[in-house]
């Protein structure tokens, strides 16, 4: 008998551990098991972040609980970074339904995986300290950080390069904390990735640092959902499509992006809406 | 009947081979992976350039850090340890504090605080001319230089210390002094205890250098995660990234194989093939030996000779005298300003930010977190705590069974457990997270949710570093017994159960407990997965508040340390148990 005590540990172990996933199409999958699993960052202010009371909140989560709340399914949020949120959609099984992680919609993305309608509308653009930027040029002269795992590094080297730096480095941080921190610290003088970002992180030190120069390139943002599965694509599209038109998204996005809000960012354009 | 017909060669070679065929069929064939390869991606230009460029410079970080932080740890270990033995207290103190706080506390957070914290006690002068010099470089080889130190100067004490006592009684009692001890007796034989452990530590280093990614240092691991975000070819990446760090650390342990051949007594004329090529490679270094200690010899001959001290030789002793002296009153006074220098420091932390999210840091927000949380948002100490229990009581398991398989006499055996212990040892502990929470997910069609993967990742990992404790530990059995078990007719099952293990297990428990600490303080390394364990817990408190770096930092070291602490005192409390000898080095 005593021998057996082990091997029933391990299995026990295992099984707690791991449960199951029904094999299928997504959109049966997640009505079967009534629970939607959504990739969220959890460091991307203001999409994504902690608060201050240690809650998981920001816009991609407030879009994320209305989508569930609108398929009649529970949520399950899961840590996704700059690295992970893709690849998280590519296995078999997806360890997520879909992806709400401030994610442009590329066309080299969509080679592997599927993306819903654009629903928010981003560009690039440069972080600095008040005053330390007065010709855009100047930036061609300075210490430039970005995100590892992001589009961001190549444009702005590219973009570095037509302001005549012919060699021009961008240093990429782990996330999004680790280049505030950098700009913050001292460590480079200007950080460059999508400007929504960039205000969610200059609120927190009001006054000190500033957005510069214009937008360097278009960062539509889609939920990122598996490939060529397209009755779940369809369930999603509509249900952002619903959200728009009752107004709730308007309420979610000036909850975040209002004039009222830490990170006013005005809306301008209209999502995608199909008669 | 079945076992004689085991203990046949060609039995256990078919067995292995089906083995092998068994795997190779299952995932050639039945497996459907749906993932398509396309290895190309790692020579080829992809639209944003050649990703074995990336590779490259990734390479070439990881061993330029590898080599200046192990350069700078071997010589802090020497001094460190060295002062460990000290009979000035001062430096003997000075010396325990570093080792029992660098070795006590995880790689990381000693990292994000010197990369995150360091800086601002500095005046913004200082700092920014700081940031011009590669900060984050330095950040790494320093970090790496000072945590691997701490180890090697443990280790460096204890094989010192390791001299039987017999031998140095015998080396006094025939009129020798403590530096001819020392040099003749002590050194010589430490030198053979030290140099393997020695060698792991190297070992060691190189992996931690993975770390260098966290503070965005472009080392190997950063280009793996580069080249999976640009190209989504999540699993060529990390094969790739395995394969180059399976061979360095390869590469290290074959040196390190040649070093141990060369330090082994053997017989004139029996040197084996490994031993002639160590000879070969240690050749230059022991002609230059010859010639130093042959000309000092002379001196010393000359010396002798002469049967008065000259005043020259009066003057310089008496100038050595007043030198150490010197030098002791200055390093009382650099000991007395780094303790005020704390101790202002630490009365001038903001206190409230620590009160305020010392619960946080405990348990995070677990009662209040909603049902999709990892149990109702349990985190913080309590989780890397629980993770820590699990995953070592795990890799106990594992490591009971592996070892035991590596000792078997079948090769069928043997063979696939070696892999197993080999394979993880060669890898860092952040190669072996990815691959448990991205691919075998992913192999075998089920879900894992991040703290268990988390688990699983630790469990597999130190798994391996058990087996070859548990090996070393049932290879100490003297053989005797064992043999006199079988003759009484036990199985071998038996004989493990009822005389070998008892006695082994008695003997590894302090470097079972070692292993737990190592458990404990690498669940920090999870973060990466994004579980809210203590780490990531500070992480998302600094992040949020970003002000008081220096006051999150300090207390999360803090509690790693009072947990890591209690258990390696506990260890060494085990240790005095089963060998209660202490030897001294001077009489």
């Amino acid at each position: 008998m005593r021998s057996f005590k082990l091997p029933a540990l391990v299995a026990a172990m295992l099984l707690v551990s791991a449960s199951l996933v029904f094999a299928g199409p997504t959109y049966d999958r997640v009505m079967k098991s009534k629970v939607v699993r959504a990739g969220i960052s959890n460091q991307g202010v203001p999409f994504g972040f902690i608060d201050e009371n240690n809650e998981w909140t920001g816009f991609d989560m407030d879009m994320a609980k209305e989508i569930a709340k609108r398929l009649n399914v529970k949520l399950e949020p899961t840590v996704v970074n700059n690295n992970t949120r893709i690849s998280f959609l590519q296995t078999d099984p997806p360890k997520v339904d879909m992806v709400l992680s401030n994610m442009t919609h590329k066309r080299v993305r969509d080679e592997k995986i599927d993306f819903s309608i654009t629903y928010f509308f981003d560009g690039q653009k440069f972080l600095a300290r008040k005053g330390k930027v007065k010709d855009i040029k100047d930036l061609t002269k300075m210490k430039v950080g970005s995100m590892q795992g992001t589009t961001s590094i190549i444009n702005a080297e590219a973009y570095l390069k037509k302001l005549g730096n012919p060699n021009p480095k961008v240093i990429g941080y782990d996330g999004e904390v680790a280049m505030f921190e950098a700009l913050r610290s001292g460590r480079v003088q200007a950080i460059t990735t999508d400007s929504t970002i960039l205000l969610g992180y200059a609120a927190k030190m009001p006054g000190q640092f500033e957005l510069v120069g214009d937008f360097i390139s278009d960062e539509p943002y889609g939920i990122g959902l598996p490939q060529d599965d397209s009755a779940w694509r369809d369930a999603i599209n509509f249900t952002l499509q619903d959200i728009w038109k009752d107004g709730t998204y308007e309420k979610i996005y000036n909850k975040w992006f209002g004039p009222d809000s830490k990170y006013p960012f005005p809306l301008t354009s209209k999502i995608e809406m199909w008669p | 009947m079945l076992k004689r017909y085991f203990e046949k060669e060609w039995v256990q070679n078919a067995a292995l081979l089906t083995l092998l065929g068994l795997v190779v069929y299952y995932f050639g064939f039945h497996f459907e992976f749906k993932y398509d390869f396309d290895w190309a991606i790692l020579y080829k230009e992809t639209p944003y350039g050649f990703m074995s460029d990336l590779l490259i410079n990734g390479l070439n970080l990881t061993v330029t850090i590898s080599l200046y932080s192990a350069i700078l740890a071997l010589g802090l270990g020497t001094l460190f340890g060295l002062a460990r033995l000290s009979k000035f207290k001062p430096v003997y103190w000075f010396a325990t504090c570093y080792v029992e706080l660098f070795r006590n506390t995880p790689l990381l957070i000693q990292l994000f605080f010197w990369n995150f914290a360091l800086p601002y006690a500095f005046p913004e002068e200082i700092r920014a001319r700081l940031f011009e010099l590669d900060f984050e470089f330095w950040v790494i080889v320093g970090g790496l230089g000072i945590f691997t130190g701490a180890f090697m100067a443990e280790i460096i004490r204890s094989g010192i210390q390791s001299v039987p006592k017999g031998l140095l009684e015998a080396s006094y009692s025939s009129g020798l002094s403590f530096g001819q001890t020392l040099r003749r007796i002590i050194l010589p034989l430490a030198f053979r205890e030290i140099i393997p452990p020695l060698g792991s530590e190297f070992l060691n280093n190189m992996k931690n250098s993975s770390l260098a990614m966290t503070i965005g240092v472009a080392d190997v691991f950063w280009a793996i995660n580069e080249i999976t975000s640009l190209t989504y070819h999540s699993f060529e990446a990390l094969t790739i990234g395995t394969v180059i760090y399976t061979s360095l650390s390869l590469l290290i342990a074959g040196f390190m194989n040649l070093v141990n051949a060369k330090l082994k007594i053997v017989p004139r004329g029996q040197e084996n093939l490994t031993r002639k090529a160590a000879d070969l490679l240690f050749a230059p270094f022991g002609m230059v030996y010859s010639r130093v200690s042959r000309t000092k010899r002379r001196i010393a001959r000359r010396r002798a000779a002469s049967k008065t001290i000259s005043p020259a030789e009066r003057l310089a002793q008496l100038f050595w005298k007043g030198f150490t002296l010197a030098a002791r009153g200055a390093f009382l006074l650099f000991l007395c300003l780094l303790l005020y220098k704390t101790a202002t420091a630490l009365l001038g932390f903001n206190w409230e930010v620590i009160a305020k999210n010392f619960k946080s840091l405990l348990i995070w927000r677990f009662p209040k977190g909603g049902e999709t949380e990892f149990c109702y948002g349990l985190g913080g100490l309590a989780v890397s705590v629980l993770m820590a229990v699990i995953s070592i009581t795990g890799s106990f398991l594992i490591g009971l069974f592996v070892g035991m398989g590596r000792t078997s006499r079948f090769k069928f055996i043997r063979i696939p457990c070696t892999a197993y212990i080999e394979l993880i040892r060669a890898n860092p502990l952040l190669i072996v997270i990815t691959w448990v929470y991205f691919l075998i997910p992913v192999m075998f069609k089920f879900e894992l949710k991040a703290f268990w993967a988390g688990t699983w990742a630790l469990t597999v990992f130190f798994g391996a570093y058990i087996a070859e404790i548990v090996r070393a530990g049932i290879q100490n059995v003297p053989p005797g017994q064992v043999e006199a078990a079988k003759s009484t007719g036990l199985s071998y099952f038996q004989t493990m159960r009822k005389i070998v293990l008892p006695q082994a297990l008695k003997q590894m428990l302090p470097a079972l407990v070692g292993m737990f600490i190592a458990d404990f303080k690498d669940t920090s390394l999870i973060y990466i997965i994004g579980v809210m364990d203590l780490t990531r817990a500070a992480y998302a408190i600094n992040n949020r508040i970003m002000m008081y770096p220096f006051e999150i930092y300090t207390t999360v070291a803090f509690l790693y340390f009072v947990c890591s602490y209690c258990m390696s005192k506990y260890a060494t409390h085990l240790e005095r148990k089963l060998s209660p000898e202490q030897v001294r080095l001077d009489m």
